[in-house]
């Protein structure tokens, strides 16, 4: 079913996977080689398809989700309509996909939620196996910001052992969802610093921001993407990049090597996916359209306005299965060792 | 019993009773959060002990000055409507509330019907929708038996059962229905004005809201209704 | 550039482009369709119009939504006042004397002075927002943080707790039960999730827009519908008959108060609106000799809430622009637009896009002056919605309510909700409770639970600590005496009814 071609350029990018690109812009683009036309199976689709977007339409994946949809309607002429069903960390749109019937003509936006929430109970679908990826499109790493103007510390070190002295009481905020992306990451940097900070939770992107900007907290859990118009204003700079490596936007910014750390971040993914049990000739077509589509000028522009050109955004199906999988089984191990029920 | 009718008592019960449900049910997901003290209880089981205290506040006052209004309390005097109406219709009798909510209980039972079919047989997706397709037209029969006692109950059925059976049959098969459902109710009984404001108002909620705005409306999940839905939508878009 | 130099720059730059022209018409006249057609609201235009605004530029996008704001605000009075219907939250107290208005035949009167007093409260607003959106912007971004905002949240809920309902008990009941129905779906720290009595579509928790339409446009058609059932059904009367000058001149002080409470009030963002409109007309009552009058259709009633929630607007402008946070759901989705374009509402704006700002402050001042053109115009023809006869207007609304509920988040399940809402609603309100004080409860309640709990974060788990805070302890002293004031009142006053 998925072409040789494409499995060769899956296993490259597997190797690229962590490679960091030291400049801004690929050489090439992971589907160049892709034909740049193919047949509708059987006059597939014949009507506009749909796309449920389990979040807002303006945040991070309401972006992605009308990029991608724009990026299709470039390449093929079929339009698609999007559905935001936010709520519940993406459970309830993940919900109401599963309800629609499986003849590809619905497809599905998720991000990497869906992988912890399958690793906490196994009830829940897993990306991987219940649903088809059709392409990872965004990867982006974490970083931890303070206030340009801040003078109590100006960079990791030092905001380390400030953060020691106040014996608990630093604050920094970070997302309000147990076991996320975000909380896990920061739970690795707190053990393997030694150091007591109070999260502070917010559920929204925007008073998140405004906390660090007001003074409120004295640091911020973020993805870079989210707060780019903080850092080009010079509002906000990043202390530690939670990589190993250190991208060439952020080269000044200290990596998790740099610092010592040893632990293998979580990413934050953004992808595409539709029924397991659709067509098989409708889930080749729209593998083909939504990866060929990644390379659109408009969806890579899209993706370097967002930073996420910074390490390879890229995964075909299988590539996308194998991210997840590895991602669902270190969120497993990490749930147990923090006591979590997992399912 | 001071000033004290059945209805206060009722109503200072059912409070303390969603209290205490909610209390118990509060033990589901009564687990600590690492950074968070008070974890995720203790800001509902507060605020459950305040209508407790509320509740009972309400009741010794009921017991000494009755259905009064206290003073201090702004626009305390209005009766927007609804109490008037209430008194009105007499509909303050137990077996009126007993019917009507006998017939409230009808599309929860369609929404639950194949959980309910679930615990004796093994549901797959195709096995759900056909639950569905036979609890519909059911239930709907029993509403229909159960509504000639009770006019108005059967109005503040007829919506909820609009709404159970939007998710799985789609706003473009049951709307109309329902249209021609609710003037029926609201006593209008010739047939061709009934037919012309389906007809209106299917038409203009079509064009401004699917064919102007694009707005995707439920289409159900379950084939027919789900194809005509389609169907429907690509024919005026 | 001075501030009125800038006005100028953006009355030019709105007027001199004819797609800009267009869409400010749009924008006036659609808001004040949404807002006064039952059922819709001008929150359901702009959740259908959040994703075409990418086709525009952000200056149009962003001019559009804070159009819709100013005449939306004003429409959900005339729904309010007619069908006892609130558009939104913020329209919710001009119904408790509107609506009574309508049934004694005074229907003109109401909408008229909802038309002015709209007008001038907005108007009055906008220019106060030119000259005081950066200064304040500066000053609120850091003395207002979780703790700050939380005690305010209270402060609103005490004062709420007063309004609406038989007894200050029914009211705090209604409080409560709004407050309980915000706990639905996940807890604002760890994501856990309560009362979702294992339906996944619960997680999303209630949204308020469904409930808004279940509590008062679906409870109302049950109501109208158990007196038709019963034989005891009037069609409501009809007047156009406006208020004079004089009759609004009178009231000049109510419209004065009502500014400047509302003013206040609007900046504060998550509740700004609504808290505003209910202290309008709380303070109203409270000034006013003759207190037994309100709630009977009492024209100093309307016009207190409408100029309130009307000031708001302009005030809600202030940190959303300056601080990027939305004062309610329509700024809320004003975020939405921004982010579209890829800007992010906050300190920024003004740095990087002055014209956008200015395009913007202009637009809204027009539109709220043009709320008296267009407003008066568009009453007439809208008031005769009430000619059509009850059992073809029914499910006309309950429909578009439908879609209404539908088409903010696409969850069925909304749906489902605003009905059990308005069966809920039917049996509340022939008790006395206040359905205005759920949805209050219902609002505030998430943003209070998530302030709560990230002050207590703040202030390391100690009470004390928000007495640290002057602003926050000015407000808790403030919302204590406020229950302790009723409390007493609905003891020890003789005055009971």
């Amino acid at each position: 079913m998925i072409k040789t071609k494409t499995l060769l350029m899956s296993v490259g990018s597997v190797v690229a996977a962590m490679t960091l690109s030291a400049g801004t812009a690929f050489a090439g683009c992971a589907t160049d080689g892709m034909p740049g036309s193919m047949d509708r199976p059987g006059g597939f689709p014949e009507r506009a398809l749909g796309m449920v977007v389990p979040y807002g339409p303006a945040g991070g994946s309401g972006q992605v989700a009308q990029a991608m949809a724009q990026a299709v309607t470039e390449l093929t002429g079929v339009a698609i309509n999007r559905d935001h069903k936010p709520g519940g960390s993406g459970t309830v749109g993940m919900t109401a996909y599963l309800a629609t019937p499986a003849n590809g003509y619905t497809v599905l936006e998720h991000i990497d939620d869906a992988s912890s929430a399958h690793a906490l109970d196994s009830g829940r679908p897993n990306p991987a196996e219940d649903l088809i990826p059709l392409v990872i499109s965004q990867i982006t790493f974490s970083q931890i910001y303070i206030r340009a103007s801040e003078d109590r510390y100006t960079d990791w070190d030092s905001f380390v052992a400030w953060v020691k002295a106040q014996d608990g009481k630093a604050t920094i905020a970070n997302v309000s969802k147990e076991g996320s992306m975000e909380r896990i990451n920061m739970k690795y940097l707190t053990d393997s610093t030694g150091m007591k900070i109070q999260q502070i939770s917010f559920d929204k992107g925007a008073p998140r921001y405004g906390a660090l900007a007001g003074g409120q907290v004295d640091a911020l859990f973020e993805q870079p993407g989210d707060v780019r118009k903080f850092l080009d204003s010079g509002t906000f700079k990043p202390i530690l990049t939670l990589l190993h490596s250190r991208p060439g936007a952020f080269a000044d910014v200290p990596s998790l090597t740099d610092a010592g750390f040893d632990f293998e971040p979580l990413l934050r993914f953004r992808g595409f996916y539709v029924h397991k049990d659709a067509p098989a000739d409708r889930v080749e077509w729209l593998q083909w359209a939504f990866q060929k589509a990644f390379c659109e000028k408009s969806y890579q522009d899209f993706n370097e306005s967002k930073y996420m050109n910074l390490i390879e955004s890229f995964r075909d199906s299988d590539g996308a299965r194998e991210l997840i999988t590895a991602t669902i089984a270190q969120y497993r191990d990490v749930y147990k060792q923090l006591g979590m029920e997992v399912k | 019993m001071g000033k004290l009718r059945l209805g206060h008592i009722c109503e200072a019960v059912f409070w303390l009773a969603l209290a205490a449900f909610l209390y118990i049910e509060s033990f589901e997901f009564d687990r600590g959060i690492e950074i968070y003290k008070f974890g995720a209880t203790g800001w509902p089981r507060a605020l459950l002990l305040l209508v407790a205290v509320a509740a009972i506040g309400q009741f010794l006052f009921q017991f000494v000055a009755g259905d009064k209004a206290t003073s201090g309390t702004v626009g305390a005097a209005t009766d927007d409507g609804a109490e008037e109406a209430a008194r009105q219709s007499g509909h303050s009798h137990f077996r009126w509330y007993f019917s009507t909510f006998c017939l409230l209980i009808l599309p929860f039972l369609y929404m639950r019907a194949h959980d309910l079919v679930g615990m004796f047989l093994e549901l797959d997706k195709e096995g759900i929708h056909s639950v569905k397709l036979i609890a519909a037209p059911v239930l709907l029969f029993v509403y229909l038996l159960l509504a000639r006692g009770n006019h108005v109950g059967a109005i503040l059925t007829l919506p909820l059962f609009f709404a159970a059976l939007l998710e799985d049959l789609g706003f473009y098969s049951m709307a109309p229905l329902f249209i021609v459902g609710v003037t029926l109710l609201m006593g209008e009984r010739r047939p061709q004005w009934i037919a012309l404001t389906a007809a209106l108002i299917m038409g203009a909620l079509l064009f401004t809201f699917v064919s102007l705005l694009y707005v995707g409306l439920p289409t159900g999940n379950i084939s027919p209704f789900y194809d005509l839905s389609h169907w429907i939508v690509t024919m005026i878009q | 550039m001075d501030p009125f130099g800038n006005f100028i720059n953006g009355t030019v730059t709105l007027f001199s482009d004819p797609l800009g022209i267009l869409i400010f018409f749009g924008g006036v006249v659609g808001g004040m369709l949404f807002g006064a057609i039952p059922g819709v609201s001008m929150l359901t235009l702009a959740a259908i119009l959040l994703p075409f605004t990418a086709h525009l530029s952000a200056e149009h996008g962003i001019m559009l939504f804070s159009v819709i704001y100013c005449t939306g605000v004003y429409g959900g009075a005339i729904t309010a006042i007619l069908f006892n219907i609130p558009g939104a939250p913020e329209n919710a107290p001009t119904a408790f004397d509107g609506y009574p208005m309508t049934r004694n035949g005074q229907a003109g009167k109401a909408v008229g002075a909802a038309v002015m007093c709209s007008a001038i409260g907005g108007t009055v607003s906008a220019v106060i927002m030119m000259a005081a959106t950066a200064p304040i912007a500066n000053w609120a971004i850091s003395a207002f943080g979780p703790p700050e905002i939380f005690a305010l949240v209270f402060f609103g809920l005490a004062v709420a707790a007063t309004v609406g309902a038989r007894t200050l008990w029914k009211g705090w009941l209604s409080i409560l039960l709004g407050l309980m129905i915000a706990v639905v779906g996940m807890d604002p720290v760890g994501g856990i999730e309560r009362y979702d009595f294992d339906m996944p579509y619960l997680l999303a928790g209630i949204h308020f827009i469904p409930t808004i339409l279940g509590f008062f446009a679906v409870s109302e058609i049950f109501v109208q519908a158990e007196r038709k059932a019963t034989g005891v059904y009037e069609a409501p009367k009809l007047s156009v008959n406006f208020p004079s000058v004089a009759e609004l001149i009178a009231h000049k002080f109510a419209v004065v108060r009502s500014i400047v409470i509302g003013f206040f009030c609007g900046i504060l963002p998550g509740i700004g609106a609504t808290l505003a409109a209910f202290m309008g007309y709380n303070e109203a009552v409270r000034w006013s000799k003759d207190r037994k009058a309100f709630g009977t259709g009492k024209m100093e009633g309307v016009i207190s809430s409408e100029t309130a929630n009307n000031a708001a607007t302009g005030a809600a402008m202030i940190p959303l622009l300056a601080l990027g946070l939305p004062g309610g759901a329509l700024t809320a989705m004003m975020v939405g637009v921004f982010q579209m374009h890829d800007m992010e509402p906050g300190p920024l704006v003004f740095l990087n896009s002055p014209d956008l700002v200015w395009v913007v402050f202009a637009a809204m001042f027009f539109a709220n002056l043009s709320i008296l053109l267009v407003g008066f115009l568009e009453t007439k023809t809208i008031i005769n919605l009430l000619r059509i006869p009850f059992q073809f207007l029914a499910p006309l609304i309950l429909l578009l309510a439908t879609v209404g509920a539908y088409a903010v988040r696409g969850l069925v399940i909304d749906v489902v909700v605003m009905f059990i809402a308005g069966v809920a609603g039917f049996f509340l309100r022939r008790s006395g409770y206040s359905v205005a004080g759920i949805v209050l409860g219902l609002i505030l309640g998430k943003i209070g639970e998530q302030t709560f709990a990230q002050a207590m974060q703040m202030l390391h788990f100690e009470w004390t600590g928000f007495f640290n805070r002057p602003i926050a302890a000015l407000l808790i002293v403030a919302a204590l005496l406020t229950v302790a004031g009723s409390i007493y009142s609905a003891f020890f006053r003789k005055d009971r009814q």
